[in-house]
């Protein structure tokens, strides 16, 4: 086990943040943290890297208790923080090779890990340019090779990808798997579902600071009852055909609003066909058709009762 | 240490232009303000003979007189430069501002005088202490004649001086003091950059802290690092200061030159390391730690008298013991014992506390940084 969370509790006075929270990560995982701004994945990830003091629980790192002045295991930790940290007076090469120095001690080897680390984040052309000169987008993937620089083993990226271009935020979102290729641990928080479900092997959902559901993305999917998400574009459609759907067999759910007919129904097989059959038998014209199935957002909203993104 | 982080914080202060500007031009500014406003001041302050006029009709047994034209500025140097003539005379040369002051003779002679300044106040001097010295022997010849001939008529006559010369080694220069205040005030603003490297390093102050405290690098080792670097960037605004006022404005620094040099490391140190404790100590937002800071400096320059000159000795007389703890007032005394003294015991003394103080800034600062975690960042 590569961390290793047990009944984790942080309060800031009446606040619980965190509130006896699980993790376990293990090796070679990409291992992601998902929920709402404010759920307390920042302050779970403070902990782990022993930033923050915690009120009860136990974090092991590497197999060892976590501590503030645990070098060993630091050594081999990279971090990449939610807000952009990084020296406006050094150009690119430097606080790369800053942030780097502080973990290896030779310069020949400080300098060759700073030159790999630009290249992974495709900073080449940017090498002698001053944060302040950078876009939002080139700015975090800056972010990113100061953390990840040194080779770390377990690296822990904390919304790495807030307020970047869709182009940076696929190239963060490749070197990240690349960088799990290569043999690192990847801890990611993200209120992006669609990232966190593109990216994670396994992912923990997080809520006011407990673990709601925690496994793969199909495990997770698997533990709420909706299926499949139908959605119709539909003109004027009687009341009466709307109450009369509801009564289908594996159906639990219908709206109709602004043309648009969404069908949520339970798990199970010719959900479609039979929405089909009975439109046509009613001679109901419709135009598009979109079948989903269901998304990290739907757990987080079956487990919750509100929208991942409320 | 590590050199790499050495330099890379060198490069950090050096490219920060808000301290750049007041730890290196500010005090560049001011030296020349100060030498272009005080040196005037000087010029009108050196001690000159005094022009007076002398009128008396008793010409034949005319003491006051006599004592006039032997009393003496400097060895060599008459006080006064006499005009003899009559009242009206004295009048119209007092008007035009050719003499100072006239001077009535009699038995209780008079002065005139046009405005009040350091000529018109020696002559008063003067003048008191003459009538006063009559009274005297007067009032001996009068109750015991005979001790006149025991040689107490001479030792009466004996004038004091009106003039006092310094003894110290070099030649006093007033405009010395405004340099030396100069001189302390900049090294105490070393306190900046202090406080910067607190807020650099740690988790709860900036994200860049938080970043290097997630670092396998030991606190201690990079605290050392860093308040290395501004001590250098610091340094370097001590000699360019320095090099202006000696070499530019031609500052007589005497033969105190090094003493003053190592003052100014040393109260550069004791500046850095206040600034970090108070940054390290004060659990507020950044905002409210520098306007606390400030109001320590400024409160410290007020209290040592850089602003108020009487301050230092109200301070002295009333709380003792705030001289020997305000690091301010610990240079500017160093640096007046240096120029006032002719030993070195009273500037040993403020640079060994300063030193100590330096010390005791230094651990409190590394105690509240060293590694730990926080309770909210």
């Amino acid at each position: 086990m590569i961390v290793q969370v047990k009944g984790l509790v942080k309060r800031y006075d009446k606040l619980v943040a965190l509130d006896y929270l699980n993790l376990d990560v293990e090796e070679g995982e990409i291992f992601g943290l998902l929920g709402p701004n404010g759920s307390g994945k920042t302050t779970a990830i403070n902990c782990i890297l022993a930033l923050l003091k915690y009120d009860k629980g136990e974090i092991n790192v590497f197999g060892k208790p976590m501590r503030p002045d645990a070098y060993d295991i630091k050594k081999d930790i990279g971090i990449v923080m939610q807000n952009v940290a990084v020296f406006d007076e050094l150009t690119v090469f430097e606080n790369i090779m800053y942030f780097c120095s502080l973990y290896i001690k030779d310069k020949a080897e400080v300098k060759r890990l700073t030159l790999e680390a630009i290249e992974f984040v495709s900073l080449e052309d940017y090498k002698n340019f001053y944060p302040k000169k950078l876009s939002g987008g080139l700015l975090r993937r800056l972010n990113i090779a100061c953390g990840i620089a040194h080779k770390p083993k377990l690296i822990i990226l904390d919304e790495p990808t807030v307020a970047v271009d869709p182009q940076s935020r696929n190239k963060i979102l490749e070197g990240i798997k690349k960088l799990n290729k290569e043999g690192a641990t990847i801890i990611y928080t993200s209120h992006y579902m669609e990232e966190v479900e593109q990216l994670c092997t396994k992912i923990a959902i997080i809520d006011k600071g407990r673990v709601i559901a925690q496994g793969t993305k199909e495990e997770l999917k698997a533990m709420i009852s909706l299926g499949e998400k139908i959605t119709i574009e539909v003109y004027d459609l009687p009341e009466n055909i709307i109450n009369e759907l509801k009564e289908l067999s594996n159906i639990y759910s219908v709206d109709y609003l602004d043309n648009l007919l969404e069908i949520k129904s339970n798990r199970g097989k010719n959900n479609l066909v039979q929405v089909m059959q009975f439109l046509g038998d009613r001679n109901i014209n419709f135009s598009k058709v979109l079948t989903e199935l269901p998304t990290l957002n739907d757990v987080f909203l079956e487990i919750t009762g509100k929208a991942l993104r409320d | 240490m590590s050199f790499l982080l050495y330099k890379a914080r060198l490069k950090c202060l050096l490219h920060n232009k808000e301290n750049m500007f007041w730890c290196y031009l500010f005090p560049i500014m001011l030296a020349t303000c100060f030498y272009f406003a005080f040196s005037n001041l000087v010029i009108e302050e050196e001690f000159a003979t005094i022009k007076i006029a002398y009128d008396n009709e008793d010409t034949e047994n005319d003491a006051l007189k006599e004592a006039i034209n032997q009393a003496e500025m400097t060895e060599g140097t008459s006080m006064f430069a006499v005009t003899y003539c009559d009242k009206e005379e004295a009048n119209k040369l007092l008007n035009s501002g050719e003499i100072d002051a006239y001077i009535v003779g009699s038995n209780n002679p008079e002065l005139f005088v046009m405005r009040s300044g350091l000529n018109e106040t020696i002559i008063k001097a003067f003048l008191d202490s003459y009538r006063q010295m009559s009274a005297t022997v007067e009032t001996i010849l009068k109750n015991n004649p005979e001790a006149m001939n025991n040689g107490l008529l001479e030792d009466v006559m004996q004038y004091e001086s009106f003039v006092y010369e310094e003894k110290g080694k070099k030649n006093p220069d007033i405009v010395l003091v405004y340099f030396y205040s100069l001189l302390a005030f900049t090294c105490i603003f070393a306190s900046n950059w202090g406080f910067d490297e607190v807020i650099c390093i740690q988790a709860d102050q900036s994200f860049r802290g938080a970043r290097i405290n997630v670092s396998p690098i030991h606190k201690m080792k990079l605290f050392l690092c860093n308040m290395t670097a501004a001590f250098t960037v610091h340094s370097g605004s001590i000699i360019l200061l320095f090099g202006y006022l000696f070499f530019a404005l031609k500052v007589d620094f005497g033969d105190n030159l090094g003493y003053i040099f190592i003052t100014c490391l040393i109260g550069s140190l004791t500046g850095l390391t206040l600034g970090a404790a108070v940054c390290v100590w004060l659990k507020f937002k950044r905002e409210v730690k520098e306007a606390i800071l400030l109001i320590v400096l400024m409160g410290g320059a007020f209290l040592s008298g850089m602003m108020m000159v009487q301050m230092k000795y109200i301070v002295a007389d009333k709380i003792p013991l705030l001289r020997y703890i305000n690091p301010v007032n610990l240079i500017t005394d160093a640096f007046y014992s240096l120029y006032y003294y002719e030993t070195y015991d009273r500037y040993l003394l403020n640079i060994s506390i300063l030193g100590g103080l330096a010390i005791l800034f230094g651990i409190l600062s590394y105690i509240g940084i060293r590694r730990r975690d926080y309770a909210s960042i």
